[in-house]
């Protein structure tokens, strides 16, 4: 975040920023994968609890404060993952949740976050796209949703008038770019990946066999960044985007 | 004979054959009793009649009276099978065509049947003895000799049709047995092969379309789908069996060649990122033939609703026409006339199916035409409610004789050589069709290709 952001978003700040390290929860009962995850996310500067099923993980869920948790649907012990979000968000606690599951398909996600999860994430999932959901969920948590204007660096968007300024100069932008870029610029520092753009700007939920996204993004960057010399927006490679006036 | 019994077809005819002796025998009882049973009571009913006629004028009248009646209807009546006698108490006849006390008749009343010898023979006759006032016997017979051989012709007649009805019943069972266990025995034996697996066998079937030949119909309806099924399970495995092999020895070499040599850091990550590109291309095809699994299982039914092809169509269009601009490709989409003011093309389906079918198709327009090309995406409403999606591409199309394989798993054809894919695409087109019991046709764009989804009104 920079000074402009800082100023403009206010109240912002409550939760954890992009790089602040989280207090994050793994309810799987698979070893291996558990590893790898408690691994990744640890490496990443985060904290992180892991309970190996549902018994373990609702007792930690409830007596901890945890940023997120992230949660396999199919738990050994008779408490699966859908029942400890039910029971999580039936005393009341609202901490974001992704749910894991081995099942991938559109209605059995509508089923995950039917029942309260927050996001969903189909087995096998690449580290990066997990971390890049975990990211977010934490700060979707905290971010107001009531701002009239975003800001990363010298680009502004305002939500009101629907219009995107670069330094001052006006960007003429199709319905579908304003909506790419909004969605990046509230999930500006973090990565957001192919699949997530997919789900929240499209609300596409097939699978295109060609990179839609990469197009789409490369046409934004025409218009944002290939003007004013220093880019804002960042493609990193086998994740996804993030857009950053940091670096 | 207890294997026989335990036989559904035999238990079947036996029953039968007892129910139709049965009413062959309540029917013969009929017979008799309307036919000789109703001529003995005839003539017991005329000699009671005229022996109370001479007892009524014996009463009012005396013995004179009687005697006179007797003979004017032996005279007169000249019916020669009427027998009458009026004897004293000494059972000396006084007057009547029995001219003496007939043998067999016994000294006190009652009904008797007897012999009575005549110059042409004996003949039978029944002989009502009834008491007069005085001491005398009135005799009224009849000579029955006739009645009897006519009841004997139809006794014999009867008895005969009962032996030919138990002959016919018995030969008539057998030949129902026969002919219902042989279409069953056909059946079973089939059936049998089948069981050992030989799905092509089919059950005879005749031109009688009977419930035997319907039901054989049915079954071979039934076999031929569980034998497309079955081919097409074998078809699958084998396509990804031999079709992932390829990849999997690819990413297993790449791995193996790191562990081999060492290479420096910066060359061990680029194989990395590339083993792990590998990999997620195997997960995308083994998403897509999961995919398939399930759209193939029926499932997805249960989440049918109303959908509207053109709004379907619309967010395909949105997503691909930047990268058919990006490409240096014309993309045209055409909505349903009237689309956007509640004239929707609708359709009952899975939306996000149906989105696949669609994008898939686009997807393949784009990525098969040339630079500078035209791919078209249009809406159209059916003259019967339904809907038609067409796609239209000016790439090299498909040749004739591999039309009938594109939609099979991993069929990529001769045109594919260089361009990514997994082959799996037009086959969930094929299957999401096939769920929605749409159609798929593929035509000739000169050049490329035209591809249609016929959609059923819904």
């Amino acid at each position: 975040m920079d000074a402009i952001a800082n100023r403009e978003l206010g109240a912002r700040h409550a939760g954890p920023t992009p790089h602040e390290p989280m207090k994050i929860l793994i309810v799987e009962d698979n070893d291996r994968v558990a590893q790898f995850v408690c691994k990744g996310l640890r490496q990443a500067g985060h904290a992180v609890d892991h309970a190996a099923n549902g018994r373990d993980g609702l007792f930690l869920a409830s007596s901890e404060p945890y940023d997120v948790i992230v949660l396999d649907r199919m738990l050994p012990g008779g408490i699966d993952g859908l029942s400890i979000v039910d029971a999580l968000r039936r005393t009341g606690n609202q901490t974001p949740i992704l749910i894991l599951s081995a099942m991938g398909e559109v209605e059995d996600r509508i089923r995950g976050l039917r029942a309260g999860g927050d996001d969903y994430l189909a087995k096998p999932f690449a580290f990066g796209e997990l971390e890049a959901r975990v990211t977010a969920l934490a700060r979707r948590n905290t971010g107001p949703a009531n701002e009239t204007v975003l800001a990363v660096a010298d680009l502004r968007m305002d939500l009101l008038a629907r219009k995107v300024t670069r330094d001052g100069q006006a960007i003429a932008l199709q319905p579908r770019e304003y909506t790419l870029l909004e969605y990046l610029m509230r999930h500006a520092g973090q990565v957001v990946t192919r699949t997530m753009l997919l789900e929240n700007v499209w609300d596409y939920h097939f699978d295109p066999q060609t990179n839609v996204i990469d197009v789409q993004i490369s046409k934004l960057r025409q218009k944002i960044d290939a003007p004013f010399g220093r880019p804002l927006l960042h493609t990193l490679r086998g994740v996804g985007y993030r857009l950053d006036g940091d670096v | 004979m207890f294997r026989l019994w335990q036989s559904t077809a035999f238990r079947i005819t036996l029953g039968y054959t007892l129910v139709f002796l049965l009413s062959f025998q309540v029917l013969l009882g009929f017979l008799w009793w309307r036919t000789a049973a109703t001529l003995d009571r005839e003539i017991e009913a005329v000699m009671a009649a005229d022996a109370q006629a001479v007892i009524d004028l014996y009463d009012t009248s005396g013995l004179r009276s009687a005697v006179v009646a007797i003979k004017e209807r032996l005279d007169v009546a000249g019916d020669r099978l009427a027998l009458y006698g009026l004897a004293d108490r000494d059972l000396d006849p006084i007057v009547g065509n029995l001219t003496r006390w007939p043998q067999g008749v016994g000294a006190e009343p009652g009904t008797y049947e007897i012999t009575l010898p005549t110059p042409l023979g004996d003949r039978t006759a029944r002989i009502l003895h009834l008491w007069l006032g005085g001491g005398y016997h009135l005799l009224v017979g009849r000579d029955i000799q006739d009645r009897l051989a006519l009841r004997r012709l139809i006794y014999d007649g009867l008895i005969w049709s009962a032996v030919l009805a138990v002959g016919l019943a018995a030969a008539g069972g057998l030949l129902m047995r026969l002919a219902v266990f042989r279409r069953v025995d056909a059946i079973t034996r089939t059936t049998a092969a089948i069981v050992h697996g030989d799905l092509s066998q089919r059950l005879p079937t005749r031109r009688a379309a009977d419930e035997f030949d319907q039901l054989a119909g049915t079954i071979n309806d039934m076999l031929q789908q569980i034998q497309v099924l079955v081919g097409g399970v074998q078809n699958a495995s084998n396509a990804v069996a031999h079709d992932l092999r390829t990849p999997l020895t690819e990413l297993r070499g790449r791995l193996e060649g790191l562990l081999r040599a060492p290479r420096p850091i910066a060359d061990t990550r680029a194989e990395v990122a590339e083993a792990v590109a590998d990999l997620d291309r195997l997960i995308g095809v083994f998403n897509a033939l999961l995919r398939l699994a399930e759209i193939d299982s029926g499932t997805r039914l249960a989440g049918f609703r109303a959908v509207d092809l053109g709004a379907v169509a619309a967010e395909v269009a949105e997503v691909y026409e930047a990268v058919a601009e990006d490409r240096g490709l014309r993309f045209a989409f055409t909505p349903v006339e009237g689309a956007g003011e509640g004239a929707g093309v609708m359709v009952t389906g899975d939306p996000f199916l149906l989105a696949q079918a669609v994008g898939n198709l686009v997807d393949n327009a784009v990525k098969f035409s040339p630079p500078g090309g035209r791919v078209g995406l249009a809406v159209s409403r059916a003259a019967d409610g339904g809907g038609t999606v067409t796609v239209t591409d000016d790439g090299p199309g498909i040749p004739e004789d591999e039309k009938p394989h594109v939609t099979e798993r991993f069929f990529r054809g001769t045109a594919t050589a260089g361009t990514a894919g997994t082959g799996l695409g037009l086959a969930t087109v094929a299957a999401v069709m096939r769920l929605h019991g749409g159609t798929m046709d593929l035509a000739d764009n000169g050049p490329g290709l035209v591809v249609r989804l016929g959609f059923k009104a819904g």
